[in-house]
């Protein structure tokens, strides 16, 4: 098996901070911008998480070096298409790295289950 | 709103680190821009949304700065590991600087000063300005240390010296008993030894002459509770001070040189006094200034602790030595117990109107105390031109780190971080500070002589100011303080810019950025408000002393000579006293140039002080607590009319008033306001405590006269004449001053006047001999020195100021010759440009003067203690300085502003 670089072994990189979590998986949804992954999150937690613009974008900068994400091009439907918004994109590893960040997570939930903490769903 | 709102976003958006800024800033921009559209559709309150966008942005910037220097921090121990397996290449800019951050501290910091040393050399004529601003600028400061140094610092000449003290009393009493003295020394906790003294006169008779020295009268302990080894011989043992001891005396050094050319063998010889034989013990080393440094002879006091002088007889001064353990506020507060035990226990000489209040300072207080705050405000003032010399040098430094740009870019292109940079400019900075220093160290030796020579004699302690490690530490310590603050700003902006711009745009000079520009206008501005603050201050104590020497003495000081002669060895009676006096005056009067003269017990200004319990009106109070007191003086008949001094009421002495003519006196303005308020106080009498004392009646009221000191108030006081005193007023003193009022110079008449005392008889001392001005500028000489020093260093300050102004206006005219040729190339008139110009210095001068005006009233507050008559809140003074700023600053910015009027548009332009 060819040796994987270090830098992209998906398990060296988690843990994943809460907020990276939520934008890496806003973006699996599609390229979104700064403002679309706030509205994205906040949809999805009910309005509980507000991301404010210092907190989103250290985030994203993190992610960036990392190569989780990159910048993407602008969808063509967007006609109020701001020359300094910069739509975001998900690699390839950054999926990767999702996914065995959900895999941690799931294996969580299911000791979580098992000690009864939280009641199983049927699956 | 909408705008607005975004331009405060954009300024929140510079607390992020510049990379970040650029990379994301436009898209943060755009998502405010974004959210504050949603924040306004929903509702959200205008309060909560910047809440949370200014939490945010204040947490978040400081994370991410944080986030960069931890990088920058890593990257940096990469690059070093890296480099280190590769050879080194010199930069040929400006000498060999390694980027290498690997290297040892040490390392570094020898090639930094190695180019450092390059730098100055390369550059001489720009160093020279550099070395001699701060040459002179240290200098100054050292010079002014050292005799701060000499007066207040150096240890005085007693064992342990932290912990002598001296005890005194305050107003009204000022000094203690003999009963008091017996009692603080058995009662008094925490000190491991007390003593007192008092002074007096001694003559010594040697060649036939007399000569009047001064004496310090000590009671047994004096020395030990000094610790003073004498250099020759020993001082006194137990028995030679109790009564019935052999006859001793201590010389001073200074008496040992002058009068015995400081042989070895006058010790253990004997040396006729007025008052008998005495056997010279020992000499003190020299700078054994204590009571003072006047005094030249140390007796015994020889107490008779069987029988010790009323407890109501309050004539000697205390010091005594600090147990290990013991806190000055624990011994004064033993103190304050003891005395209102004596209250209690002595109700008949203690009133409760006017209670005992123990003063303990350390001795060090007592004999410099007064001239501290002089030589301090000297001290701050000269700090000020000190950094108002720093803000020209850092701002040349800023103009030159214009010029090297290119070069610290170059530098930064091959890898210096911009710590390095900053380390390498910081070290050039203190390499010229510590250079500067140097020479300004050597300045100082001859600075402080001057100032020695200069510096009046009522500065005790002035033999002390030498340049010792004390002096040379702190001109190490200014040194290296004085270059890393001018340092630090050009050394900052090294660290900040790294970037390869400056090779890009081909090195025109171009260009002042905005940083650049506020940079230079802050350090003008603080230049400012520095020299503000001085003018300021000097013209409060200019002020103050033009008060002082106008105040109202209440007698004439104008062309009147003044000596001290006493009757002794030959012994006189009362009669033959006043005889003496009385035909010395006559003597004198008819000598040709003379308008008057006197003869009195003490002299104002110089002396004073002392008060006796009196009786008023007949009324005999049992309880001398109960009585007043009043300063008494004893006179001859032409006091008053020598002295120039207004008789309200009644009259003053004539020759009537002899011996055995009905006893009178004469009162004082705040003697009459006191005893007979709203009441004629002629011919009320009064009477001293003594009961044999006949009662003396009032026959004149004078008006008040300045005595000990001119600040202090006028005590009521009492004249008595001379020919009666004997009788009426305790005693006649031996000892008196002589006033005579000439016609022309007074000191001119000196040989006449010691050859009438001389012919009257030979063998009493005469001393000082000086004019009343020159005792009254005495008194006012600390002031007048620390007066003319201010002004002195204000000037100064003035001076760099403006050289400062004129260096940055100048500088920013040539860097805007092209917007300049372009204005004018558009139309805009010479004059217009000229306005521009001014408009800047004026900027500058207003934002330095508004600071230095609120300095100058934190100043002034800190002073106020030392001025008289003056407001430390005085509108008139901060006027006067800031107009003087402004002035300078407009003459200063109009020079270089003229420049650019004439500048060609065709030439600027062509050179842009």
């Amino acid at each position: 098996m060819p040796r994987v670089p270090e830098r992209s072994h998906p398990e060296s990189r988690i843990p994943l901070t809460p907020v990276e979590l939520l934008v890496l998986t806003m973006l699996t949804a599609g390229d979104r911008h700064g403002y679309g992954i706030r509205q994205d999150v906040l949809d999805h937690t009910n309005g509980e998480i507000a991301l404010e613009a210092g907190n989103l974008y250290r985030t994203v900068r993190r992610l960036e070096n990392d190569g989780l994400i990159e910048p993407g091009q602008p969808p063509n439907s967007d006609p109020h298409a701001d020359p300094r918004r910069i739509y975001y994109h998900l690699t390839a590893d950054g999926r990767r790295v999702l996914a065995a960040e959900m895999r941690r997570l799931r294996s969580l939930v299911r000791l979580a289950e098992e000690r009864r903490v939280i009641a199983p769903v049927p699956r | 709103m909408t705008a607005v709102a975004e331009r405060v976003f954009a300024v929140l958006l510079r607390l992020y680190p510049k990379e970040f800024r650029a990379r994301y800033g436009p898209a943060m921009a755009d998502f405010f821009r974004e959210r504050r559209l949603a924040a306004l559709e929903s509702g959200e309150s205008r309060f909560g949304f910047w809440l949370r966008v200014l939490r945010d942005a204040l947490v978040s910037a400081a994370a991410e700065r944080a986030t960069a220097v931890a990088r920058r921090a890593r990257a940096r121990s990469h690059m070093s590991a890296h480099a280190r397996s590769t050879t080194r290449r010199d930069v040929r800019a400006s000498g060999r600087a390694s980027h290498n951050d690997g290297d040892s501290p040490m390392s570094i910091l020898l090639q930094d000063l190695r180019s450092a040393a390059r730098g100055i050399v390369r550059h001489p004529g720009f160093s020279a300005v550099i070395l001699g601003t701060l040459a002179l600028g240290i200098g100054a400061n050292v010079a002014i240390f050292s005799v701060v140094n000499g007066v207040l610092l150096r240890p005085l000449p007693f064992r342990d010296a932290a912990r002598v003290v001296s005890l005194t009393q305050a107003a009204p009493y000022y000094s203690v008993s003999e009963p008091e003295f017996r009692d603080y020394r058995n009662g008094l906790k925490g000190l491991d030894g007390l003593a007192a003294y008092t002074n007096g006169i001694g003559i010594l008779l040697r060649g036939g002459e007399s000569q009047q020295v001064r004496a310090a009268r000590v009671s047994d302990g004096f020395f030990s509770v000094l610790g003073t080894t004498p250099v020759a011989g020993r001082t006194f043992t137990p028995d030679e001070e109790v009564r019935g001891g052999a006859s001793v005396v201590v010389i001073s050094y200074q008496l040992w040189q002058r009068s015995y050319g400081g042989d070895r063998s006058v010790v253990g010889s004997e040396q006729q006094m007025a008052s008998g034989k005495a056997t010279i013990i020992g000499v003190m080393p020299p700078h054994f200034d204590f009571p003072s440094a006047e005094v030249d002879i140390w007796v015994p006091l020889r107490l008779d602790y069987d029988s010790l002088w009323t407890r109501n007889n309050h004539y000697l001064q205390l010091v005594g030595r600090l147990a290990r353990g013991a806190s000055l506020d624990g011994v004064r507060s033993a103190a304050l117990a003891l005395d209102r035990q004596w209250m209690r226990d002595y109700p008949e000489t203690y009133s409760g109107t006017e209670p005992m209040l123990p003063t303990l300072e350390p001795v060090a207080d007592t004999i410099v105390g007064e001239s501290r705050p002089y030589l301090l405000a000297l001290l701050g003032s000269i700090g000020f031109v000190l950094l108002i010399a720093c803000v020209n040098v850092a701002n040349l430094l800023l103009a030159r780190g214009e010029v090297r740009r290119k070069e610290l870019a170059v530098r930064a292109a091959l890898g210096a971080s911009g710590a390095r940079i900053a380390g390498q400019l910081l070290t050039e900075s203190a390499l010229l500070a510590i250079l500067g220093g140097a020479i300004g160290l050597a300045l100082a030796v001859g600075g402080s002589r001057l100032l020695v020579a200069l510096a009046p004699a009522s500065i005790p302690r002035l033999d002390q100011v030498t340049v010792d490690w004390r002096v040379a530490l702190f001109a190490l310590g200014v040194s290296v303080a004085t270059g890393l603050l001018f340092g630090m700003v050009p050394a900052a902006r090294a660290a900040r810019r790294r970037s390869a711009h400056p090779l890009k745009d081909g090195g025109r000079a171009g260009v002042a950025t905005s940083s650049v520009k506020r940079v230079r206008t802050l350090l003008v501005a603080s230049e400012v408000a520095l020299a503000v603050v001085m003018l300021t201050g000097a013209g409060l104590f200019l002020r103050s002393l033009r008060e002082l020497q106008q105040t109202d003495l209440g007698f004439d000081p104008s062309r009147l000579l003044t000596m001290q002669v006493t009757l002794a060895p030959r012994p006189y009676n009362d009669e033959e006293a006043a005889l003496f006096f009385d035909q010395a005056t006559r003597r004198i009067d008819a000598l040709p140039g003379v308008e008057g003269s006197t003869a009195m017990g003490w002299l104002p200004i110089a002396d004073g002080g002392g008060a006796w319990s009196i009786l008023v009106d007949g009324r005999v109070v049992k309880n001398i607590s109960e009585t007043p007191a009043s300063q008494p003086t004893q006179v001859t008949p032409g006091y008053f009319a020598t002295m120039k001094m207004r008789i309200l009421r009644g009259r003053g002495f004539t020759d009537t008033d002899a011996a055995d003519a009905q006893p009178v006196v004469v009162v004082n303005e705040s003697m009459a306001r006191q005893l007979w308020p709203g009441l004629n106080p002629l011919g009320h009498t009064i009477r001293m405590m003594n009961p044999e004392s006949p009662w003396v009646t009032v026959v004149g009221v004078v008006q008040n006269m300045r005595s000990s000191g001119i600040t202090a108030d006028v005590p009521p006081t009492m004249f008595f004449p001379y020919a009666q005193a004997a009788k009426s007023a305790y005693y006649a003193p031996r000892t008196m001053t002589l006033a005579v009022r000439t016609t022309g110079d007074p000191l001119r008449l000196a040989p006449a006047v010691r050859r009438v005392l001389h012919d009257l008889d030979a063998t009493a001392p005469v001393s000082s001999i000086r004019t009343m001005e020159s005792v009254l500028g005495a008194s006012m000489a600390s002031r007048h020195f620390t007066t003319d020093l201010l002004l002195g260093f204000a000037a100064l300050a003035l001076t760099l100021a403006g050289i400062g102004i004129y260096g940055v206006v100048s500088y920013a005219v040539t860097q805007r010759t092209f917007e300049i040729g372009i204005r004018m190339a558009l139309g805009a008139a010479p004059a217009g440009v000229l306005a521009l110009v001014l408009r800047e210095v004026l900027r500058m001068a207003v934002i330095g003067a508004a600071v230095g005006m609120a300095g100058a009233v934190v100043m002034a507050r800190l002073l106020r203690s030392m001025l008289v008559g003056v407001s430390y809140f005085d509108v008139g003074t901060t006027v006067t300085a800031v107009v003087l700023l402004a002035g300078v600053a407009l003459i200063a910015g109009t020079v270089p502003a003229r420049r650019a009027m004439m500048v060609e548009p065709t030439e600027a332009l062509r050179g842009g």
